[in-house]
């Protein structure tokens, strides 16, 4: 009894002494260390490193590993060419928005950041973020450098509030070996909805009663069917993104024909094949061409390397061409202390150097229009078929303060359309119903 | 006193029911307990049987063993991040350190709310409850404030007196452990355990003149071994694997816990299950290494500890 | 002073003492946190410019949405009715069990225990690729079933799922409950003549009685809360029939793209009125009749 009570004081009084000692505070003196990636050597290089330091806090979602290695050489090579500012890089490998959010409210947020398109407006709007026109003319930037669809989604009232760092589109993904099974020719550039239905066709006949082939994937993905609204000469709303354009002729005639691939049965949803993604349907062979992005391709690399596919742009419709953007952008927060250190990372980030490693690395597409004549993307049709979906008709994937409702109800009205067999017009008017609503009560 | 006839049990339905259930209840017990375990055996078998199979057969057949086997995930989790052996550290210094704390101090509180009686127990208690029931959602952006910056941005202004009004914990493991170490249902459970103690052994105590710290220190706190283990590991258990706070507060990575640190292995597209799973059992290893070392102390009964028959 | 009340005042004076940890915890982040919710719910507030003042604008909102009404509500509610008593009787049939004096009793409880013990997330995860319509459910009984995203059985799933791993945890609670009741009780009433169904019924529960009404409180409550698995598993889908409660409160604080912060600080509010009455009745229920045993 009394060597539990002494026992347990200690323990108390470990606790109390653990809890005070554990947590390391980065000292500010050194620079971070530097990380292993393949196929780089870790150069040594002595650096003098100045009395005073400014540091930048700088910030992103976590993507995996190896990406996270990229940016961290890129960091590493920075602090080399710039000793008296230090980067820490400070990664949020949750919830991403929830943390962002939470720390803007507490106004404890890093310099610099990633700001997604879906969310740059309101954080432009609320006062968020720094402008940087100013920033930009002191180190000679300017925005035709940069994609122009790119440049001008993260421009808000005239103004620039983030560079943008890398982006996507969506390309036609198709399984060779497939199309040479079927007979047919490759998808080019100057396919339309008719060859697509048509190669559909074609390809859902190679299937078998043990293995189900479908020519296309038609998922309810409000980050897929758009680019038919596009392609069909609609749009998902109007131009200040008060009212949406979801029940027009266009849109219901786009939502027609994509889901009829399905209807049809030249086409299928992951979960009819059991998947929860179409990507891992494509690598398996089950479904011959889908929309998707660039992230596929390191995906069918690690995780499918034995499929054979080309990537082309989307076809057009009767209404021409039409593909969305999905871009990221570097932003500096408007109550940043140390502006100018912070407008380095982002320009050093986002220059042609830094672009073009990152474009090598396969990872992302870079955003500067000089890169579009790279050797990488002569090299890689893939790459380039989605780097030039930018220059497609493409739309940024934003559609305004109720965006997230936009795409809820995009994706509610498909799965009804699939799994309640509702008319496609009830549906989309169902939808459109649905978001006026929702921006009613923004008001 | 009990007759001849009264001491043969009558043949109702319901001595015969209790009769055959005398009989059978130890098999019907092992069959639940056996068809239990396999339930939850099953999902960390397959596991450990895809962990250990190539990201390319994340569903392949055979789903029963290894085929083909490789120790990839396991590496890919391992040499990712050199930060790996940190992570681990620092799970282990905040959740060892909540659990010792909470295990004290919920035990103290429980005993008094079921023991003492003390002004506006009552009340504190409806209090405590009621403190369990707001979900956390919304009490995150307040808790990082008084754990960080404060409520008061620059401070509370005093004539010329400026006091902080948060603790200034960000980025610091203390800042995980300070929120923890103390909570609502640890309290709640002691209070209840206490509850339904005999009050003999105390009462004894009491007469002899023994004040309430030595009555908690030296009998109660010794008997309660089998609660204050199980509040020691489901605290345990629930700090290793606590995640949306230390998201917040925790920024360099060197000061992540396990949990936030495996989270970089799910990508922002597509999820590479295999080296997921093979994460996830990182992650589930220790605590499951400590429960079966306690796991003595959860069979001794009250019988052994003591005079509590009194 | 009298011997009287310098007791009583020791006696208060050490029971605030005991409580002391807990009470500066309550008044520095829960006090603060709880009044801090229930300001915001009468505010307008997007978390990235000043909350404004709305008054009863954030409930009047939240009690007209047709999202609250016809899918957040109803579905919590089948939830909390559905799992909180599943949870209960099976932890408390495999704690009896464990209690049997049974071999390998070690075993089964580090076996029992092992869904608890991995993160909820990462369950979730496992769940998910388990429940795949190729995963090994269907696999290992011949289906095709994509449970996860037909709008019949993907709440069951999660509900399945909640149960499982819960049981492990409230089994060891009501583990340590019953190996609390002294051995001596159950000879007595056996020398008395009571059969085994009147001690169980008589003796284990009644004994039990602070312990139950602890884990059904608490296994509301987190029925209530349940938030975890849906973020990870279904994020309210398909077709809303996994939204609850809670996950509404997050979708709208952090996922819309206008936040919504007062109205879903206006849902958290009403979601802790709410459990706060069934808590009352129950408590009426389970610990109002019958004095427990003090």
């Amino acid at each position: 009894m009394k060597s539990l009570f002494k026992l347990t004081s200690f323990l108390f009084v470990a606790a109390l002494l653990l809890t005070a000692c554990g947590g390391a505070t980065p000292t500010p003196a050194t620079p971070p260390t530097p990380q292993t990636i393949i196929q780089t050597q870790v150069q040594t290089q002595v650096v003098e490193v100045p009395r005073q330091q400014v540091t930048v806090r700088l910030s992103g979602w976590a993507s995996s590993p190896s990406e996270t290695a990229l940016l961290e050489s890129l960091l590493y090579k920075f602090s080399v060419e710039n000793p008296d500012i230090l980067v820490k890089y400070e990664p949020i490998t949750g919830d991403y928005r929830q943390a962002m959010l939470t720390a803007i409210a507490a106004g404890t947020e890093p310099d610099v950041f990633y700001v997604d398109i879906a969310y740059f407006q309101e954080f432009a709007k609320n006062g968020v973020l720094l402008p940087l026109d100013d920033l930009m003319a002191s180190t000679g930037t300017t925005k035709d450098m940069f994609i122009p669809s790119l440049m001008n989604a993260f421009t808000y009232d005239g103004k620039v509030y983030g560079i943008p760092k890398d982006f996507n589109t969506l390309g036609l993904f198709y399984n060779k070996g497939l199309f040479d099974a079927a007979g047919l020719a490759y998808p080019t550039d100057a396919w339309t909805w008719t060859d697509l239905q048509n190669a559909a066709k074609a390809l859902t006949n190679l299937s078998d009663a043990n293995k189900p082939v479908y020519g296309f994937c038609d998922p309810a993905d409000a980050g897929r069917f758009p680019v038919f609204v596009l392609q069909n000469g609609g749009t998902i709303m109007n131009a200040d993104f008060s009212d949406t354009t979801l029940d027009s002729e266009q849109a219901i005639g786009a939502a027609q024909f994509y889901t009829d691939f399905r209807k049809n049965k030249i086409g299928a949803i992951p979960a009819d094949v059991g998947e929860g993604w179409q990507g891992t349907v494509f690598g398996k062979g089950q479904c011959a061409m889908v929309y998707e992005g660039g992230w596929l391709i390191p995906y069918l690399t690690s995780s499918f390397p034995g499929v054979q596919y080309g990537v082309s742009r989307l076809p057009a419709g009767p209404g021409g061409k039409g593909n969305m953007i999905f871009t990221v952008s570097w932003s500096i927060s408007k109550n940043t202390k140390v502006a100018d250190a912070a407008w380095k990372v982002v320009e050093f980030l986002t220059n042609e150097a830094s672009q073009t490693t990152v474009l090598e690395s396969g990872f992302a597409l870079p955003t500067r229009v000089s890169l579009q004549t790279s050797d990488y993307l002569k090299n890689n049709a893939n790459s380039a078929a989605i780097f030039n979906g930018a220059y497609d008709n493409a739309v940024p994937f934003f559609w305004g303060p109720a965006g997230s409702d936009v795409n809820d109800q995009m994706g509610k009205a498909l799965e009804r359309i699939y799994l309640e067999n509702q008319p496609v017009a009830d549906s989309m008017a169902q939808a459109a119903a649905e978001i006026r609503k929702a921006i009613a009560q923004l008001k | 006193m009990a007759t001849a006839s009264q001491l043969l049990p009558e043949n109702t339905f319901r001595n015969r029911f209790l009769l055959a259930w005398e009989r059978i209840k130890t098999p019907v017990f092992y069959f639940l307990l056996f068809f239990w375990a396999i339930l939850c055996l099953a999902p960390l078998y397959f596991t450990l049987v895809f962990s250990l199979k190539p990201v390319a057969n994340a569903y392949t057949p055979p789903i029963w063993f290894p085929i083909p086997f490789t120790l990839d995930n396991f590496r890919t989790v391992l040499q990712s991040f050199d930060l790996f052996p940190r992570w681990i550290l620092n799970s282990m210094i905040i959740s060892l350190s909540v659990t010792l704390l909470r295990v004290l101090f919920c035990s103290m509180a429980g005993y008094a709310f079921a023991r003492i009686e003390f002004r506006g127990k009552k009340f504190l208690f409806n209090a405590l409850l009621i403190s369990m029931m707001m979900p956390g959602i919304v009490t995150l952006i307040p808790k990082f404030l008084v754990i960080g910056p404060g409520f008061i941005k620059g401070g509370l202004h005093i004539g010329s007196l400026v006091l902080p009004t948060g603790f200034n914990l960000i980025d610091k493991l203390g800042g995980v452990v300070l929120p923890s170490f103390v909570d609502a249902f640890g309290v709640f459970m002691m209070t209840q355990y206490y509850k339904s103690f005999p009050k003999e052994l105390e009462e004894a105590a009491i007469i002899d003149g023994t004040n309430r710290w030595g009555i908690f220190f030296r009998i109660v706190l010794p008997i309660s071994q089998t609660q204050l283990l199980t509040l020691g590991l489901l605290t345990f258990q629930g700090e290793w694997n606590n995640f949306m706070l230390p998201l917040l507060i925790l920024r360099s990575p060197q000061n992540f816990t396990l949990p936030i640190g495996l989270q970089w292995f799910r990508g922002e597209y597509y999820t590479l299950y295999s080296t997921v799973l093979a994460g996830s059992l990182f992650n589930t290893l220790p605590i499951l290494i400590l429960f079966f070392l306690f796991q003595r102390y959860f069979i001794q009964s009250i019988a052994t500890t003591g005079s509590k028959e009194g | 002073m009298s011997k009287f009340n310098r007791n009583k005042a020791l006696e208060n004076l050490t029971g605030y003492l005991f409580i002391s940890p807990w009470l500066f915890i309550f008044f520095t982040f829960i006090l603060f946190s709880l009044g801090y919710a229930l300001y915001l719910s009468f505010t307008r507030y997007n978390l990235l410019s000043p909350a404004q003042w709305w008054g009863l604008e954030g409930y009047k909102r939240v009690l007209t949405d047709s999202l609250f009404l016809d899918k957040a509500l109803p579905n919590t509610f089948k939830y909390v009715l559905i799992v909180v008593p599943l949870q209960t009787v099976i932890s408390l049939v495999l704690a009896f069990a464990m209690d049997q004096k049974l071999r390998l009793r070690r075993l089964f409880r580090t076996v029992f225990y092992l869904p608890s013990v991995t993160s909820s997330v990462v369950i979730s995860l496992i769940f998910v690729w388990l429940f795949a319509a190729q995963g090994i459910f269907n696999q290992l009984l011949g289906l095709t079933v994509n449970w996860l995203n037909n709008v019949k059985t993907a709440f069951y799933i999660i509900m399945g799922m909640n149960i499982f791993t819960t049981s492990g945890t409230l089994m060891l609670i009501f583990l340590s409950g019953l190996q609390d009741i002294p051995e001596s009780v159950y000879e007595a009433a056996r020398i008395d003549g009571a059969d085994s169904l009147q001690i169980f019924w008589y003796i284990t529960i009644p004994m039990l009685r602070p312990i139950i009404f602890f884990v059904v409180t608490v296994g509301m409550i987190g029925c209530f809360q349940v938030f975890d698995q849906i973020y990870v598993m279904t994020s309210g889908g398909p077709l809303d029939s996994t939204t609850t409660i809670t996950y509404l409160i997050y979708k709208w604080a952090f996922r819309d793209t206008t936040v919504k912060m007062g109205q879903a600080s206006a849902l958290a509010v009403i979601l802790t009125l709410i459990i706060l009455v069934v808590t009352l009745i129950q408590r009426r229920l389970i610990e109002g009749s019958g004095v427990s045993n003090q």
